[in-house]
């Protein structure tokens, strides 16, 4: 019914085994509660990100396309966040996005959002370049000076993306400062849990907790649930 | 909720913390060696990190988006065939799977490569660990077993041969492609290196160059480190071998950037394995079609 079924020539050039194809679209809603890709959909009739991801996993570029229509700035938003300079944002983004081309064959949306896992590959590369020899030595003027909100030049426009970025603060402002803190200096920072511990100048058992209790939280306002 | 407590259970609540951090990246190469290492094993853990990685999705949407510059989109499109789409694997795929792993190599013709001399290596650090099981040619029930829990192995560690590409154990949970000789790779080479019993050995390349190789029983992980090496052109591509009884197995292909790169052999490593480089066409070969240039027993 959707792209991600049309055969495609590559998929029988490739040892695939067949059953591969049959649970993938399925498990998932039961699995997560909160489905992100298919409440703010443009159209009710418009393929979910899973959908268009698992496609592209078949070597359908114009899934990827429209993959990338919609993801491209929450992606690059993310990198952008994390590595600040926006040239070497672009890089990073690009880069992400020929690894979602080249691994999406193995997502698999029964563990869990084509959005997270894309996130996953974009939040890693990110880091990987900010903890890089290059990067490291602006890192802490910069993480200094982050709040919640960096302004930025060119802000999306799609609604869709926005409501994603709405519910996404509104989903932040329930953990507690500290878990707040704790999370946002890994995660925009590229920071481990010793150096954050080093950072606030607490006890590396602390920021452990903190962390893991403010991801506990972030998934219950979330409505994720395992 | 704040529970500053913990019960006696330290280790449980250590792995908890650990899997959200990893969740964040906010972990050490170490760490994420080791909380890989438990993914693998464990569909619970594994499910965890997916709940995890949902609510992370927060973190990264609450980022400003940002459109993305008009040329950005064509210079991907510009840039897919470089990139061939990586085999896809069963979906759910765990232990359950059913094999989709290269079939025992049959030797190559002419050199069978475990019969091959290994090189005497340059230097050669003490076994820390003494995992003392210097044997290569004695295979038979124990590698059989390896060859088993290989080809079980979830998702990353099956489908690699007929690509060539590099996969770790992270996409073991559908993530971590660094890339052939990224600085994921690089990362993911130091993680070996940073277990508690790795060892490394430097050989020179016949061809000239250097290769480190680093392995890591515990961790079931080897992993290359070249300097200098020869460029060997668009046609053909190093490829690395886990050397068994069995014979050789692919362990993955790379192209060094001035004779450097990082590489994480495909791959279960076990201790007393060898591991072998060759020079193949590019793409790689299923089994070597030419003379080692490197050759180092575990």
């Amino acid at each position: 019914m959707t792209l991600a079924q049309a055969p495609i020539a590559v998929v029988a050039a490739r040892r695939v085994t067949p059953v591969a194809l049959l649970p993938r679209r399925t498990a998932r809603s039961a699995m997560l509660g909160h489905v992100t890709d298919a409440e703010h959909g443009p159209a009710a009739s418009d393929p979910t990100l899973d959908e268009l991801l698992v496609a592209t996993g078949t070597g359908d570029r114009a899934a990827f396309g429209a993959l990338y229509d919609r993801t491209a700035p929450r992606v690059l938003g993310l990198v952008r966040r994390v590595v600040v300079d926006p040239a070497q944002a672009e890089e990073v983004a690009q880069d992400v996005f020929l690894e979602v081309w080249q691994t999406a064959p193995r997502f698999d949306a029964a563990r869990g959002s084509a959005i997270s896992w894309m996130f996953t590959l974009a939040h890693r590369r990110a880091v990987d370049r900010v903890r890089s020899a290059q990067s490291a030595r602006d890192r802490d003027a910069r993480i200094g000076a982050r709040d919640l909100d960096v302004p930025v030049d060119s802000v999306a426009e799609a609604v869709e993306v926005r409501l994603d970025h709405e519910r996404a603060h509104v989903a932040l402002a329930e953990l507690s400062e500290l878990q707040r803190e704790c999370v946002m200096l890994a995660y925009y920072g590229g920071l481990t849990q010793s150096e954050i511990a080093e950072r606030l100048d607490v006890p590396l058992g602390t920021v452990k907790t903190r962390m893991r209790d403010g991801m506990i939280r972030l998934r219950r306002v979330m409505g994720v649930s395992t | 909720m704040s529970e500053p407590e913990f019960p006696e259970r330290r280790e449980p609540d250590d792995l908890d913390a650990l899997l959200a951090a990893y969740a964040l990246d906010a972990v050490t190469d170490e760490e994420r060696a080791l909380v890989e290492a438990r993914l693998a094993e464990s569909p619970e853990l594994r499910a965890e990190l997916v709940a995890h990685r949902e609510a992370a999705a927060a973190l990264a949407d609450a980022a400003a988006p940002v459109e993305p510059p008009p040329a950005m989109k064509a210079s991907i499109f510009d840039r897919l065939d470089e990139v061939p789409q990586v085999p896809q694997v069963p979906a759910g795929s765990d232990e359950s799977a059913a094999p989709v792993g290269p079939a025992p190599q049959a030797r190559a013709s002419g050199d069978a490569p475990d019969a091959m001399p290994a090189q005497a290596p340059a230097a050669v650090p003490a076994s820390a660990a003494g995992q003392g099981d210097p044997g290569t040619s004695v295979a038979g029930p124990a590698e059989r077993a390896a060859r088993r829990r290989w080809f079980q192995r979830p998702v990353a560690l099956v489908a690699a041969a007929a690509a060539a590409v590099l996969v770790i154990a992270g996409a073991v949970v559908g993530v971590n492609w660094p890339g052939p000789a990224g600085w994921g790779a690089q990362r993911a080479v130091e993680a070996i290196a940073a277990a508690p019993d790795a060892e490394s050995v430097t050989v020179a390349s016949t061809d000239g160059g250097e290769v480190t190789i680093v392995w890591s029983a515990e961790l079931g992980r080897s992993a290359v480190r070249t300097s200098d090496l020869p460029d060997v052109g668009a046609d053909s591509t190093y490829e690395l071998w886990y050397i068994d009884d069995a014979g050789a197995r692919p362990a993955g292909t790379f192209d060094p950037e001035d004779g450097a790169a990082y590489v994480v052999l495909e791959g279960e490593f076990s201790s007393g394995v060898v591991v072998g480089m060759t020079i193949e066409p590019a793409g790689g070969s299923e089994a070597p079609t030419t003379d080692p240039i490197v050759v180092v027993e575990t």
